[in-house]
């Protein structure tokens, strides 16, 4: 096996509300996105590891992009702790509103700024869009070969090799270099922070001089974006209405309140399971 | 907001083609892609259009046929040996210029939430700088009058208008996203919610062969192992039982009861929410729901799920739907059409009781003499 060496992984991140905490969560099921509670979207703690297990085995120095309002600092400091070497944040109010599309045209635009990948890796998709688009859209942007749904992968003579996941059953691609990968939520957990990522965090927060060298807050002038092609402008799909679900069902049997032989035996009595045994 | 003022019509070009892509795997047309022929043929009729369908692969034989029986007005063919099994790039190529070639660009594409179609779609989308919906659950059409003034040129009365609605926020909304300045507008839709059209031999349609003439870019990627593991467990779409288990396993080992519960059934396969997949209990192709699979078996039994709608909208539809869950205010409770309520690793292990007791009884009449 030839040794590869890589020079730049850019891990794309974003910030999302959290679901599960009850803050910011309005009564008809939107999102005050000012009062939710701020996480690092799930999935791209596996694009994370990803990026952080390719430095580890290939070299290289990666860079966390992400999009978002300044609090998004959060995630690029978290990032860091463990064991990115620096970040980038998009943050403008021109974007505002953008789809997916326009999200990353955004994005490409900050990847073309920065320069020079290797490989770009993503989170399969977000926990606030479920749209698992941006990352194709950003390689078709960027003219990228690219793997979605990847669960592992190695790196073989310069070219990429990753198994992607599909339906009852995988496959594996080799893709040139530079290519974009999308992980899937089957790869390797993040691992934990790191001491060094920790306190390297620490000693950034007690100096801005030196967190601006790391962390970099970029709008759309400096990667020079076009504005209407960002936020509502730029974006085709608008959520022309949203409805609430309307409650269905409530025919559900319940059965509860008995020892559970009682209960189990009300099921297996009341519907046609026992059809569906092995003999 | 129009203050009695009636907005400009504003025509966006097209020819009224709805074109669903079609996914054919070993010979086979993938389920969605009828599904999407049926849902697609209510859309041309609506706009007054046609409906056809784009077929990649390799010797197709008598595919193209049979997607015109389900509805397709015309196929257009694309086979070559490259186009055998999905890959990104060459497949993006082929169907890129295939839709640059229309004078007018169609109105509608359409292509499955499988990991085809979500790997294809946003391409596509990128290339042509059009609107795409993912993984939608209803599709319609209709008008939308835009009054922001944000762009004055946009603002007016767009008829035909894809409505792609879809859920949002994974808990309670439905969405309905729009694209009206430019089209195709574009949509992938769910495996398992449209239903397909009953095939009809005399529909009458056209066979069109499409080019493939890729570049050399598009040969970055190459395919070099594919592994279908139909055998090793039943395929989640196919089974008529699927035991699934949420996070109200509280733990890991939780899916080896799941699995004992899931051994007392024929043609069985086991499914997860999506909480227990995100932290990693089990793998994601077990994953049901707005994100993973969409089922339809017929018996679904959810144990510790709660039943949000990202869950919800990838099992609903199933026969018989049972959920056991210790808390009486869940979600799931509201839809299934059994539920009870009870810690599930005391009703778990007297199911599976119970069952096998059932099975020693289904066979006694076998030697009791009448």
């Amino acid at each position: 096996m030839t040794q590869s060496s890589l020079k730049d992984i850019f891990v794309l991140i974003k910030q999302v509300p959290d679901q599960s905490a009850k803050a910011g969560i309005n009564p008809d099921g939107t999102i005050d996105r000012a009062k939710a509670k701020r996480m690092l979207n799930p999935f791209d703690r596996y694009a994370l590891q990803a990026a952080l297990h390719t430095k580890k085995h290939y070299g290289g120095k990666v860079t966390a992009i992400t999009m978002g309002p300044p609090a998004a600092l959060e995630i690029i400091l978290e990032a860091l702790e463990h064991g990115v070497d620096c970040g980038y944040i998009l943050s403008d109010k021109r974007l505002a509103a953008s789809d997916t599309l326009a999200t990353a045209y955004a994005l490409h635009k900050v990847i073309k700024y920065i320069g020079h990948f290797d490989l770009i890796f993503c989170g399969l998709q977000t926990t606030d869009g479920d749209t698992a688009q941006v990352g194709p859209q950003i390689a078709e942007r960027l003219s990228l070969p690219q793997t979605t749904y990847c669960e592992d992968f190695r790196i073989e003579e310069n070219k990429v090799i990753a198994k992607r996941v599909v339906e009852g059953g995988y496959e594996w691609v080799k893709m040139e270099i530079p290519a974009l990968i999308t992980v899937a939520n089957s790869y390797h957990h993040l691992e934990y922070k790191s001491f060094r990522g920790a306190r390297m965090v620490q000693h950034l927060l007690r100096n801005e001089e030196e967190k601006n060298k790391y962390i970099k807050t970029i709008t759309l002038d400096t990667i020079g974006a076009e504005p209407a092609k960002c936020g509502l402008r730029g974006s085709p799909t608008i959520v022309a209405r949203t409805d609430k679900v309307s409650e269905i069902g409530g025919s559900c049997k319940i059965h509860q309140g008995a020892s559970q032989e009682q209960l189990v035996s009300e099921i297996i009595q009341s519907t046609n399971i026992k059809e569906f045994l092995k003999l | 907001m129009s203050e009695g003022k009636i907005l400009p019509e504003i025509i966006t070009p097209s020819n009224k083609e709805v074109i669903v892509v079609g996914e054919q795997l070993n010979g086979e047309i993938r389920p969605v892609t009828l599904e999407l022929l049926g849902a697609g043929r209510d859309l041309a009729s609506k706009l007054g259009g046609s409906l056809s369908c784009v077929l990649l692969g390799h010797k197709l034989e008598k595919l193209p046929q049979k997607l015109i029986s389900y509805g397709a007005d015309i196929v257009y063919v694309a086979d070559d040996s490259i186009l055998e099994n999905y890959q990104t790039l060459p497949y993006r190529r082929v169907i890129v210029d295939f839709l640059s070639g229309f004078t007018l660009p169609p109105h509608i594409v359409l292509l499955g939430s499988t990991t085809c179609g979500r790997d294809l779609a946003p391409r596509i989308a990128a290339h042509f700088e059009t609107g795409l919906t993912a993984d939608c659950t209803e599709l319609d059409i209709g008008p939308y009058e835009h009054t922001n003034k944000i762009d004055p040129e946009k603002v007016g009365l767009y008829p035909n208008c894809l409505y792609a609605i879809r859920p949002s926020f994974g808990e309670s909304l439905k969405a309905r996203i729009l694209g009206p300045w430019k089209n195709p507008q574009m949509a992938t839709v769910r495996p398992g919610i449209m239903l397909p059209l009953k095939p009809d031999e005399n529909h009458k349609g056209e066979i069109k062969t499409i080019p493939v003439d890729l570049k050399p870019e598009d040969y970055r990627a190459e395919l070099i192992e594919v592994v279908h593991e139909v055998s090793k467990s039943v395929n989640l779409t196919e089974a008529d039982v699927i035991v699934a288990g949420g996070f109200g396993l509280g733990k890991q080992d939780g899916f080896e009861l799941i699995k004992e519960l899931a051994s007392c059934f024929e043609n069985v396969a086991i499914g997860a929410s999506r909480k227990v997949v995100d932290i990693g209990w089990i793998p994601y192709p077990y994953q049901i729901g707005q994100t993973g699979k969409s089922v339809r078996p017929k018996v679904y039994i959810a144990c510790g799920i709660s039943g949000a709608i990202q869950h919800r909208v990838g099992m609903s539809k199933s026969g018989l739907i049972i959920a056991i869950n210790k808390d009486p205010e869940a979600p799931i409770f509201k839809f299934a059409h059994h539920g009870i309520v009870g810690d599930l690793y005391q009703i778990i292990p007297e199911l599976i009781k119970q069952f096998k007791s059932n099975i020693v009884k289904e066979e006694k009449p076998l030697v009791r003499q009448n």
